[in-house]
């Protein structure tokens, strides 16, 4: 089972190296077979198609090179999207494989739902009093505008920097989020 | 970008919602140019022809859907934008397979499809129906406003919220509807 999951990391840390030079597109499961020493056929068992290989890729991305910090309070969870939109800035080509993942029709694979779980536990604690259909509906919106997809959409399509994707994002917040309505802290 | 073409022609059309039926039929990977021409009813050749690669025919089927399958009528004011969603969620909700490919395309850069296509319509709304606002805020409202426009609320609510498509258009109408209120009594000029 180590040796398994051994095996489905360097394949993956495999396409991440080859990201760096090409997109998703040109990277080959044979030149990944090289790369992780296994045989072709290996890598199309881990990933029998190119969409079980993306949506794998941007959650390892993901995990690897964007951790989320942990964060409590809404201005720890601001703090975090900032953080990550400045490392998505740093690897865009990362981020926006990233972004493509979580895009994609799910092949099956359990997602790891500690970023939502997240959001959902800061909600229930900085805004205890909000009904149950308000909470799904901010903790909705506030893992949507944190996504990585956020982040690609505004760079494309309004050429934002970093910090202006957070602001955007923050703006958003400010609107959809009752307890983020509170001044944030100066100079962060 | 590339996927605002000129209108298809006839053989085009069929070749896309050829590719689309497949789409929902056995998903993106699987799909061979030959399939695709058969269910086109032209030779494989035309379809190479027209689409040279793999991600040509993807970005321009793409394109189609949300021309066609996803179309919606234009907004005629920015307050009308949250109804917008919620009739374009419930439309994702009924075609998962093809709003997945409409957000996967919309997140591969400069090599994909535009992201934000209502952009420039939302700006002029809201320079129309709300000009106190300056560049800066009216940006963020469009931003925000388009991204909760797109096939990728559906799918991020779907996927990581396990919402129904109920849920998901409620929750992305009053997520639009709360980036408006701000801005609701700020004042129309005098017409």
């Amino acid at each position: 089972m180590d040796e398994s999951l051994d095996t489905r990391s360097v394949i993956l840390a495999g396409a991440a190296k080859l990201l760096r030079q090409n997109t998703f597109e040109d990277v080959s499961y044979l030149e990944l077979a090289e790369l992780a020493e296994v045989s072709e056929r290996t890598v199309y068992r881990r990933f029998p198609t190119r969409s079980h290989l993306l949506e794998a890729l941007g959650r390892w991305l993901e995990e690897e090179y964007f951790p989320i910090p942990e964060f409590h309070t809404v201005d720890e969870f601001r703090d975090a999207v900032r953080a990550r939109f400045r490392a998505y800035d740093a690897e865009p080509a990362f981020a926006f494989v990233a972004a493509r993942g979580a895009a994609l029709s799910p092949t099956g694979e359990e997602s790891p739902a500690t970023f939502t779980a997240a959001i959902i536990a800061m909600l229930e604690t900085t805004a205890p009093t909000l009904n149950r259909r308000d909470a799904l509906r901010a903790a909705s919106a506030a893992r949507y505008f944190a996504s990585p997809m956020f982040w690609a959409r505004m760079r494309t399509g309004f050429e934002m920097s970093a910090d202006e994707v957070y602001r955007a994002f923050d703006v958003a917040m400010v609107r959809v989020l009752p307890a983020a309505q509170r001044p944030s802290r100066a100079g962060s | 970008m590339s996927a605002v073409a000129a209108e298809p022609s006839a053989t085009q059309e069929a070749i896309l919602s050829a590719y689309a039926e497949l789409i929902e039929e056995v998903g993106t990977d699987d799909v061979s140019f030959r399939l695709i021409a058969l269910r086109a009813g032209v030779g494989e050749r035309t379809v190479f022809r027209h689409y040279p690669t793999r991600v040509d025919l993807l970005l321009a089927t793409a394109a189609w859907i949300e021309a066609t399958i996803f179309s919606r009528q234009e907004s005629e004011s920015i307050f009308d934008v949250p109804i917008a969603i919620r009739e374009a969620i419930e439309a994702y909700d009924r075609r998962p397979e093809l709003a997945h490919v409409v957000a996967e395309t919309a997140m591969r850069g400069v090599n994909g499809s535009e992201p934000a296509p209502q952009r420039a319509h939302l700006d002029a709304m809201l320079r129309r129906e709300v000009p106190a606002l300056d560049d800066a805020e009216r940006r963020d409202i469009v931003a925000a406003l388009c991204h909760l426009d797109s096939s990728a609320t559906w799918v991020t609510m779907r996927r990581e919220l396990g919402m129904s498509g109920r849920d998901i258009a409620d929750a992305a109408t009053w997520s639009a509807e709360a980036i408006l209120d701000p801005i609701r009594d700020l004042g129309a000029p005098a017409t």
